[in-house]
């Protein structure tokens, strides 16, 4: 891909803090126009990864690109960046906070001021224009921190774990905005530990798992790879079978017990060793992977990743 | 754009802070409370004054004392009228000395022409008792004068003056209101600059821990967030000083101290508050106190803002503080010597250290006399403090403002200026 098509370029980057490694020979490429989802368990480097591409931390090693140069002031105002633990400003009124925060990134004050009062509107906070931050419910100062991430009309968004903390209702007006961003041209990088909401929204996935990178591909092309290898069954009898070698993690999904299986093609020793247990195999269904299930195979099930 | 980002930050912080609650009530609170400071003791010693040693007037005139009793009275000087011997000099002393009367006043031919007289006291009048018995004696003589006819008015219109000539030897001059304006000058420098840089200071740990600085300095340069914040706070500052300087040229120019001395607008009174205007510093002594007020504000907001950002908690801001905070004290520790011996070297050398300079150069410029060179010499040393303060702490700033964890040692400070 040429510069001219890709928003985020990380070359060999490594980040060490003290003895522990947080990011490990990292490549990434994040093009235009894509929603890009970061994706691993707490720990696993993608907020370190993010304060990299922000010009936050520096890597060790390796280079970091932002629209095809280095991460300079500039480019960096053309990013609309929400971080993992939100700082407000907590005794400004949410308008004031809004037409700062598009202030600071060049913004005229009264097209930032008519830009935050629209997008309250959207978000059904325009009774609260006037309020301080601090008067607002902790779901609704994220969403002002969110219009705030977007008010000056970023090419690029970098939203690391967007979700967290937010009702199921908000998550989801979260995610259509989103998508409504998506849809206006706009590149999307968000990181998350919950693999749902990036299955749903991500159009491309990177596994970063323990510092190191385990998947980075298209979320179709993966998941039409992977569609072997995930079984859901239902049976009665004896269970032992479902602790042999061949079965890598199983849980329950929507009341059917879904099997990951270390081999993708060993679902037929997988359905003969539980006959020979004795169970009676009442379905016996391969299934399209979830990513969480990919991901489990990836790394093991003790990386901890959540599927809610 | 970068220019208007430091504009931008220096609106926010400066609204922010004029329109939060403390401003209001420090600002408007400001200026009476430190009326308060002068008024409750003056009030004190004028209701102590009925328990006072009577004054012993020694009226060489045999006109004046009927005129005067009363005056003195207000003045808070209970009088007892003496008869002209030729050893009643000597018999006064002793009775002064051995505490029967507090001192005497002599008032002879020379005070009824021009209206001066000489009070030996054991203790100095404040500045309002002294103001209140010269009018008094004057507008006595005067009366005398009229009704005599044929006098020089013109010289009694002018004022008069009074002597005063301590029995006892003269300690510190801590009673002159000179060294008082220096003294409480000095303190009050202290104060402000103390509390606007730690403003400066925790609001930059408060961007840090709340992370909002990590969207800021995506936008603009860290050393341009600092200098806006340190810019706003200072305005702030100076809009509280100039608030406290006009309403409190306000109270005294009302008269309302008078109000608290119990006095009745008069000529008597009137010329007291001539006597408190002359007390008060004028428009040099203020514009210089907000000269260093500005200059040891950027000094040590500097220092406060690195501080801030290399600080992680409120604990750690608090332990990390403490060295600056034993350079604001130590000229505060030598304020008194400073004013007192306002030409010793060591007077001039602590207060041309421009780290001391805000407090000690303006306690010995109010206290006395200063050569305009080492005035001069002082904001220069400090313009110099500042700009080397600015680039250090700029540096220090730039890394420890997007730094978690544990506080750095001195080496890794280093390390931050020489790399940043």
């Amino acid at each position: 891909m040429t510069d001219s098509e890709v928003a985020v370029r990380l070359q060999g980057v490594s980040k060490r803090f003290g003895s522990h490694n947080a990011v490990s020979d990292l490549d990434l490429v994040v093009p235009r126009g894509s929603i890009y989802g970061l994706l691993g368990p707490n720990g696993s480097g993608k907020t370190t990864t993010i304060r990299m591409i922000m010009g936050i931390l520096h890597p060790d090693v390796g280079t970091v690109s932002l629209f095809g140069g280095k991460p300079d002031l500039a480019r960096r105002a053309r990013v609309g960046y929400l971080p993992e633990e939100r700082g407000v400003y907590r005794k400004m009124r949410v308008i004031d906070l809004l037409v700062f925060l598009a202030e600071i990134r060049g913004i005229h004050r009264k097209t930032a001021r008519d830009r935050a009062m629209g997008w309250l509107e959207r978000l059904e906070l325009e009774a609260w224009a006037d309020r301080r931050v601090e008067d607002l419910s902790k779901g609704m100062q994220q969403k002002v921190q969110f219009v705030g991430t977007v008010i000056h009309e970023p090419e690029l968004l970098i939203l690391d774990e967007p979700f967290s903390g937010l009702d199921p209702i908000n998550q989801d007006a979260l995610e259509s905005i989103v998508r409504t961003l998506s849809g206006n041209g706009i590149t999307i990088l968000l990181s998350t530990h919950l693999m749902d909401q990036a299955e749903r929204l991500c159009e491309r996935v990177c596994l970063i798992s323990r510092s190191r990178k385990v998947l980075d591909e298209d979320l179709r092309t993966l998941r039409a790879r992977e569609r072997k290898g995930v079984v859901a069954v239902e049976f009665t009898g004896p269970d032992g079978w479902l602790e042999g070698p061949e079965i890598a993690a199983y849980d329950r999904v929507e009341g059917t017990l879904h099997l990951v299986l270390e081999d993708p093609d060993a679902h037929q020793a997988v359905l003969r060793s539980a006959i020979a247990a004795g169970a009676e195999i009442l379905r016996f269904d391969l299934v399209e992977p979830r990513l969480h299930e990919i991901f489990v195979r990836h790394v093991g099930a003790d990386a901890g990743a959540t599927s809610t | 754009m970068s220019l208007r980002n430091v504009w931008v930050v220096i609106r926010r912080e400066y609204l922010q802070r004029v329109r939060s609650r403390w401003f209001a009530i420090s600002t408007i609170g400001g200026p009476f409370f430190l009326f308060a400071m002068f008024a409750v003791p003056a009030w004190f010693a004028s209701s102590q004054s009925e328990e006072r040693l009577p004054l012993a007037v020694v009226d060489g005139t045999d006109a004046l004392y009927e005129r005067l009793a009363d005056d003195l009275a207000v003045a808070g000087f209970p009088s007892e009228r003496v008869r002209w011997t030729s050893a009643v000099v000597d018999t006064l002393r002793r009775r002064a000395a051995e505490g029967e009367i507090s001192g005497f006043v002599m008032l002879d031919q020379f005070t009824l022409e021009s209206g001066d007289a000489v009070l030996y006291v054991n203790r100095r009048p404040s500045a309002l008792q002294r103001a209140t018995l010269r009018s008094a004696i004057v507008r006595a003589a005067m009366e005398v004068q009229l009704e005599i006819q044929g006098v020089d008015v013109e010289a009694m219109l002018s004022g008069g003056g009074l002597d005063v000539e301590l029995l006892v030897a003269e300690g510190a001059q801590e009673g002159e209101p000179r060294f008082l304006v220096a003294y409480i000058g000095a303190f009050l420098l202290y104060m402000v600059i103390l509390l606007h840089a730690v403003a400066v200071m925790r609001a930059t740990l408060e961007e840090k821990t709340s992370r909002i600085v990590e969207v800021i300095v995506s936008a603009m340069e860290p050393w341009h967030l600092m200098l806006g914040k340190v810019l706003g706070v200072g305005g702030v500052a100076l809009t509280q000083l100039v608030v406290w300087a006009l309403t409190g040229a306000l109270i005294v120019w009302s008269g309302l101290p008078l109000l608290v001395t119990g006095g009745s607008p008069g000529a008597a009174n009137a010329a007291a508050t001539q006597e408190l205007l002359a007390v008060m510093p004028g428009p040099g002594l203020i514009a210089l106190f907000i000269g260093y007020f500005v200059f040891g504000f950027f000094i040590y907001s500097g220092l406060y803002a690195a501080v801030g950002a290399m600080c992680s908690t409120d604990e750690d801001a608090q332990q990390a503080q403490l060295p600056l905070v034993m350079f604001l004290v130590i000229p505060i520790v030598f304020v008194m010597q400073v004013i007192q011996n306002p030409s010793a070297p060591s007077s001039v050398g602590l207060s041309l250290f421009p780290l001391f300079s805000p407090i000690l150069m303006w306690a010995r410029i109010a206290g006395g006399f200063v050569p305009a060179w080492q005035i001069a010499l002082s904001f220069a040393l400090m313009a110099g403090a500042i700009v080397a303060i600015a680039w250090v702490a700029g540096r220090i700033y730039k890394v420890g403002i997007l730094m978690t964890g544990k506080r750095p040692t001195i080496k890794e400070l280093w390390r931050w200026v020489r790399e940043a």
